[in-house]
């Protein structure tokens, strides 16, 4: 791996290059509290400290909505509305959210190859970002908090800028096209980086390894915690929404007024609804709000063979964005055994 | 009921034209007024026979045929209730449109407090009026109703795609997922996370692509519960008594929209019967 420095005061020329490449995304601050993934006009805008976005990177190629073919009924055809291909660049997207992205690749390009995801996914680039973790972040224990692919470039915060890990040969162009923001690295450098690392790695509120989490969420179905929790949930598929893994959707034809056509959109679902687990016949196979959301924690914690990983990658997003305040972590822990705290 | 027995109408396209009426029972005849003013209303007066619209034609009949029946207004007087069954009678599909159809509308928000007699005095006094009123209530306490198109007044895009499935010879596919679902689509932050908002988008069924909060208001849930009993008043309730609100001032808000749903009084008793 290839690894280079980017000077802070270079750190705008460098966003400047990228958005001149294609449309550039980034985090910016979108609400007082709040974080979101938005299009970069002004590159002063962009946010590198920041916990986490309130929509995960999913939708830049996975869209919240998208019409997925148009129909005409007199000619009897179907047209598919592929995308074009643009490029895009994601700056910004922290060890997570990118084990999310490959997560989402093992179901819609390994799996079952989706055109509309895998167009988009191979004209995006991703800059990964390093972070601290917060109360909510359990990325540690899901061996999500350092990622070695999944990304093109990987900035660390260094004092004085960023090292720069190189992760593909896109990376290396991005790097070898602009050599004038970049320099090598010093032991200093190479220093203060293993620092950042020793201070990031001490500031988890839970330290361990959660591998073993679904065999214990599967020996018992039947805890209690499940249906205290879920008598407090509002059904509102928040958690699923925000989350950078979950892939349902729903698709929905509508017709136009005469009849000769009309499109099929597909948009984001959650099995926090009561249509997700509603089959042919009228049978729901999640008829309670209890079912629904034992669904999602073992949904989350089930094994994603691409990454080795749980599909949970620890962003907490699901607990920041609970309007019912309901603790995902905090619940996981009691069923695991350790009642809040490894 | 597990499945709504879906009534649909034969697609006809060229070989005829289908009979649609568009009725007033109480209300404001604001979904009319969304009715009567969509972008395409020329293409859809092209498409379809009009036997009733009050707001467009002074030749509206009730006492015609139709394929689809449009229904806005709460039933509120013996005449409104006579209407309805005429219609009822009449129609192939019917559709309670708006909040005062669906819901019982603002009208109902006293109800389970304050009886007609009471609402009567406290309006007329001694006065007589002409008609007999009855207590506000959804057009489904009297007669079958097969589809549902709420807000306060109904969004465009909703109405265009009633019309749309139902020419086709198919039907409008229920939302059963609330408001919030919708503004986490929109990108929207959410308000009541950040700044304690008493919003209602968890309750409310969705399909205003959560118009309110996307203007940072809190939403007022104007279009009425999430249906099949998922409008969890108890665990919204607890959230915001959470967030220091009264059992009253949530009770009052939730009844804006909602005072006809059968779970509301039990769920809000459950939300502050218990230990927080
Ligand atoms: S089933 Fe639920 S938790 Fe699993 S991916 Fe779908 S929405 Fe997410
Ligand atoms: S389940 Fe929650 S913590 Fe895990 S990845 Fe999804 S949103 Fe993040
Ligand atoms: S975000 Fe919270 S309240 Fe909403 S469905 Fe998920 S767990 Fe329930
Ligand atoms: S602002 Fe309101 S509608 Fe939007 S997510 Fe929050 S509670 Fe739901
Ligand atoms: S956000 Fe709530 S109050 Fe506003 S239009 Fe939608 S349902 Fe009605």
């Amino acid at each position: 791996m290839r690894y280079v420095k980017l000077p802070k005061e270079k750190v705008y020329e460098f966003l400047e290059q990228l958005k001149s490449m294609g449309t550039l995304y980034g985090p910016k601050k979108i609400s007082e509290k709040f974080y979101d993934f938005r299009e970069i006009g002004d590159v002063k805008e962009v946010e590198f400290e920041y916990n986490r976005t309130i929509t995960p990177p999913r939708k830049f190629f996975f869209p919240e909505r998208e019409t997925v073919f148009t129909f005409d009924t007199v000619n009897v055809e179907i047209h598919e509305t592929l995308p074009t291909g643009d490029p895009i660049i994601i700056f910004g997207v922290h060890a997570c959210d990118i084990v999310g992205l490959r997560i989402m690749d093992s179901r819609f390009i390994d799996d079952q190859p989706d055109p509309y995801y895998q167009t988009r996914r191979e004209n995006g680039i991703i800059i990964g970002l390093s972070c601290l973790p917060d109360e909510y972040c359990f990325c540690s224990v899901r061996r999500t908090d350092f990622v070695d692919a999944g990304f093109d470039l990987f900035l660390h915060l260094l004092p004085d800028g960023y090292l720069v890990r190189v992760g593909t040969v896109t990376g290396h162009k991005l790097i070898e096209n602009s050599p004038e923001y970049f320099e090598e690295i010093s032991s200093e450098d190479k220093d203060n980086f293993a620092k950042f690392e020793a201070k990031r790695r001490s500031m988890f509120t839970v330290q361990g390894n959660w591998d073993d989490m679904r065999y214990r969420l599967e020996l018992h179905l039947d805890h209690p915690m499940y249906m205290r929790e879920s008598d407090k949930c509002l059904g509102c598929g928040n958690c699923t929404l925000t989350c950078p893994t979950c892939r349902c959707y729903e698709v929905k034809d509508l017709p136009t007024l005469d009849g000769a056509g009309g499109e099929r959109v597909r948009f984001w679902d959650s099995c926090q609804f009561r249509s997700h687990g509603l089959v042919a016949g009228g049978h729901n196979f999640r008829p309670t709000k209890k079912d629904r959301f034992l669904n999602r924690y073992q949904c989350k914690n089930a094994y994603c063979e691409t990454t080795t990983t749980a599909y949970c990658v620890g962003c907490g997003r699901c607990t920041y964005f609970c309007p019912a305040d309901i603790q995902f972590k905090e619940n996981l822990l009691e069923v695991y055994g350790f009642g809040g705290g490894a | 009921m597990i499945l709504p027995d879906h009534e649909i109408i034969e697609e006809c396209r060229d070989v005829c034209r289908a009979t649609v009426g568009v009725y007033v029972l109480t209300s404001c005849y604001g979904c009319q007024l969304v009715m009567a003013t969509v972008q395409k209303i020329m293409e859809v007066a092209n498409l379809v026979d009009f036997k009733c619209f009050y707001m467009v034609s002074s030749k509206s009949s009730l006492h015609e045929p139709v394929d689809i029946a449009f229904v806005e207004g709460s039933v509120s007087t013996e005449k409104d209730l006579e209407e309805l069954k005429e219609v009822r009678k009449n129609a192939k599909v019917l559709v309670a449109i708006g909040a005062c159809a669906v819901n019982g509308g603002v009208q109902s928000w006293s109800e389970g407090d304050l009886d007609y007699d009471k609402l009567y005095a406290s309006v007329y006094g001694n006065s007589k009026i002409k008609y007999k009123g009855l207590q506000a209530a959804p057009i489904d306490s009297y007669v079958k109703v097969d589809y549902y198109l709420p807000g306060c007044p109904p969004e465009e895009d909703e109405i265009m795609y009633f019309l749309s499935t139902f020419l086709f010879g198919s039907y409008p596919e229920e939302i059963d997922y609330p408001v919030c679902a919708e503004c986490r689509l929109a990108g929207n932050p959410c308000i009541l996370i950040e700044r304690d908002a008493p919003c209602l988008g968890p309750i409310t069924v969705a399909g205003c692509k959560a118009r309110c909060p996307s203007f940072g208001v809190p939403c007022i849930g104007c279009r009425g519960p999430v249906p099949h009993d998922n409008s969890w008043f108890d665990s919204l309730a607890l959230a915001f008594r959470n967030k220091g609100y009264s059992k009253d001032y949530i009770r009052e808000r939730m009844k804006i929209f909602c005072s006809h749903d059968k779970n509301l009084e039990e769920r809000l008793d459950k939300a502050f019967g218990r230990k927080k």
